[in-house]
């Protein structure tokens, strides 16, 4: 026999879009439904779910503050924001507190909805098998963050770096590079756990490298600090880099140091669990690095391909 | 006598003043507003002291000196010593024996010895001041001209006048120039706010459109997809039921056909039918809500100020209220609508949908726990409508309350209101003939009153 359809919740407060999304995943899954908010929290607390789709504006309680909940009473839940209007706070609490698998926005596009709640769905069916056969113990444990990390740090300027070596525990090796050809040859000579990134223009290279890096590393999670407000690079940072945490710039001083304590600490727990990479699977990006890319860099991806290549044999 | 006279020097030689380049009057009074005094130089030739009232007399006669009233006596050396006008010559010669008695006698007997001198570099409104209080009626003197050299020309009254005048009219030009500046200045402020609150609307309209447009738009792809299944059904029914009938031929694959059709009736039943009319009743509602919303951003975003119109006021809530409609939403604020019996009213509907916008905005903004309430009511009185936005927010302090519909007053945070709103919605009101009111209490709510005429600002009472 074959394994119980995965459930999925889907949350909004147009009973419309409910009634719409239940026909479109009639057979593919076991479908939930709520207009509100903290029914779907209870719902979590209740019973696995596997995947939790929620719209963002909802009166009583936004999305994002729905899946913040969701995230604490069941981690392994797979997390998806799907809303018609997408405002930067929304986006980058949907990032640093949601921490959501994708953003995707209304109107959608049915078959990459699909495909998109049952990748998801998949993920949490194996994590949620994981953690049955593994209980207690490891979500327990705490991880030793510090050993043997290494954290580089993307920023033209310096003063990021700076910061950042101050915030971490000596044990942690911090790099610093001035430009991507540097970071990308830091990364592929070392096991880098974090990149934290100062973003200065939305269709950089960075942005890309990000996105590409994700395929190459999923271990390797990003910190992404920037002054521009563009949500849409945000959202492409989310569903094709996982980007792990976004700080607007300047990034005040203890949420930095949160995420990276975070970050090591996740980057940890991967290392252990390597089956839980999945939940950092990205999307293709929209579009190839750009044209511009130099003879250096181009010289630095594949030094940083077949790293990756000889990591997987 | 002026300053200016006083301090003029004695200096050289007069013989130069007749080679300096002829100026003519129109040059001169072109050039007057620029350069003050120095603009109006007519380079006219001077007499001598001892020159006789005949010959001077003969001298007027000169078409060069058909325009002057006086002509300037200068002594050797640049230095003027009186002017001798055509009024005193003539008052001379009407005499019995006048020119007999005087004739032959030097010009200086009959010249006017305090003649008004003025320096080149006077300004014109200097010059007119001097003039004015030095002038006689009739007018019968033009004025002298220094410069540092002594002797420089004359110049006209008439002249003067002539570039105060224009000075007058270039000032009242810079005025006019300097209001239209800031009438433009106002509109734009007025449009800049209207963009400020559309801005923050954008993002509540755009979720508002985006929402019935997801489940359209997955509704259509669902029953194309049916759609699809149910053509490929009733194909591979007629082809059984053709072979059953001995219309056709049994096709080899018969038996696939058979088994085609059990497998896709189960996906296309009576049911799922039943389900896509529901979807497609669904997309027919979204669609609806998305031309409503639509509607409503035409209308507000109209910028014609003349239109007026005859429109219902409560219908102008209604929409208003739908503008705002997800601002309100997502804080649960609960909306009670009195509207009574209006009649039409005459009025500029995209200008009262702004003010309308603005008071339930303000209203929504102010509340900040979670029983949040407005009250909008409508009511005719006489000639009047009155309009009610009342929410039980956290009020306007009272030394707030005075300066609410002052421009630019703003309590909200930078970048989050600019001020004008209020003031805006005050001239909008007053333009209408009408009248706007506020009255709040800290802790408890604001009322705001809105009173138009229904007959417009045409009908409004004085």
């Amino acid at each position: 026999m074959s394994a119980p359809l995965p459930s999925v919740l889907f949350v909004d407060d147009e009973e419309r879009i409910l009634r719409s999304l239940r026909m479109l995943f009639r057979g593919r899954c076991e479908i939930l439904t709520t207009t509100s908010g903290r029914e779907a929290v209870e719902w979590v607390r209740r019973r696995p779910v596997h995947v939790v789709v929620s719209d963002q504006r909802m009166p009583g309680m936004t999305g994002v503050e729905v899946l913040r909940e969701v995230a604490a009473h069941s981690p392994a839940t797979m997390r998806i924001l799907l809303t018609g209007y997408a405002d930067m706070d929304a986006v980058t609490a949907s990032v640093n507190d949601g921490e959501i698998y994708r953003f995707i926005e209304k109107p959608w596009v049915a078959q990459y909805l699909v495909d998109t709640v049952e990748q998801a769905a998949r993920v949490a069916r194996h994590d949620f098998a994981l953690a049955a056969a593994r209980p207690a113990a490891s979500a327990a444990s705490p991880v030793d963050t510090a050993v043997a990390a290494r954290v580089a740090v993307l920023d033209d300027e310096g003063a990021l770096a700076a910061q950042v070596r101050e915030l971490l525990p000596a044990a942690v090796r911090v790099e610093h590079a001035p430009d991507l050809e540097g970071t990308l040859e830091l990364l592929a000579d070392h096991d880098v756990a974090v990149v934290i990134a100062r973003l200065s223009s939305a269709d950089g290279d960075v942005a890309d490298a990000l996105k590409q890096l994700k395929r190459l590393r999923p271990a390797t999670l990003a910190i992404v600090v920037s002054s521009l407000r563009d949500s849409r690079l945000l959202i492409g940072l989310i569903n094709e880099g996982q980007v792990f945490r976004f700080l607007l710039q300047p990034a005040p001083r203890e949420l930095l140091r949160r995420g990276l304590a975070a970050a090591l600490e996740r980057h940890a727990h991967l290392r252990t669990q390597s089956d839980l990479l999945q939940r950092h699977a990205v999307d293709a990006p929209r579009h190839e690095p750009v044209a511009t890319t130099t003879g250096r860099l181009l010289q630095a991806w594949r030094r940083l391909r077949e790293a990756a290549m000889l990591r997987i044999a | 006598m002026t300053a200016a006279l006083q301090a003029f020097p004695t200096a050289p030689i007069a013989s130069d003043v007749a080679s300096r380049d002829a100026t003519n009057d129109a040059d001169a009074r072109d050039r007057a507003p620029l350069s003050g005094l120095a603009g109006l130089l007519l380079p006219t030739e001077p007499v001598r002291p001892e020159t006789s009232v005949l010959d001077v007399a003969q001298q007027f006669l000169d078409s060069r000196h058909a325009g002057l009233l006086s002509l300037p006596v200068v002594a050797v050396g640049g230095r003027p010593v009186g002017m001798i006008s055509r009024y005193e010559l003539m008052r001379v010669f009407l005499q019995p024996y006048g020119r007999e008695l005087y004739g032959r006698r030097p010009i200086t007997a009959l010249m006017d010895r305090a003649p008004l001198v003025l320096p080149l570099s006077t300004s014109i409104d200097e010059a007119a001041r001097t003039i004015a209080a030095h002038v006689r009626s009739p007018i019968t003197d033009d004025f002298v001209l220094v410069d540092d050299a002594g002797y420089a020309g004359t110049g006209l009254v008439l002249d003067v006048l002539h570039a105060v005048e224009h000075r007058l009219a270039e000032r009242s030009r810079e005025l006019e120039r300097a209001y239209a500046r800031l009438k433009a200045s106002q509109s734009q402020l007025v449009q800049s706010e209207k963009m400020a609150s559309l801005g923050q609307m954008v993002a509540g309209l755009v979720h508002e459109i985006n929402t019935p447009l997801g489940y359209v738009r997955n509704n259509v792809e669902m029953t194309r997809a049916a759609l699809g299944d149910a053509a490929r059904l009733v194909s591979a029914q007629q082809a059984v039921i053709d072979a059953l009938t001995g219309e056709a031929e049994p096709d080899d694959d018969l038996d696939t056909r058979f088994a085609e059709v059990g497998h896709l009736r189960t996906r296309v039943d009576a049911a799922a039918l039943d389900d896509l009319c529901g979807l497609l009743d669904d997309t027919v509602h979204g669609v609806g809500q998305i031309g409503e919303l639509v509607l409503n951003l035409k209308d507000f975003s109209r910028l014609d100020q003349a239109g007026l119109q005859k429109a219902d006021i409560n219908r102008l809530v209604e929409s208003a209220l739908r503008i705002v409609a997800h601002v309100l939403r997502k804080r649960d604020i609960e909306v009670v609508l009195k509207l009574g019996e209006i009649p039409p009213l005459d009025c500029a509907p995209a200008q009262i949908n702004q003010v309308l916008l603005n008071l339930l905005s303000n209203a929504a903004q102010a509340i900040e726990h979670e029983r949040g309430r407005i009250v909008v009511a409508t009511q005719a009185l006489d000639r009047r409508v009155l309009v009610v936005v009342e929410d039980n927010g956290k009020g306007i302090e009272a030394e707030h309350l005075s300066r609410v519909f002052d421009p630019f007053f703003t309590t909200k945070p930078v970048g989050q209101g600019t001020g004008m709103g209020l003031a805006i919605s005050h001239q909008i009101v007053e333009q209408h003939g009408g009248a706007i009111r506020v009255s709040s209490k800290p802790g408890t709510g604001t009322r705001f009153l809105v009173v138009l005429p229904v007959s417009g600002a045409a009908g409004a009472a004085p």
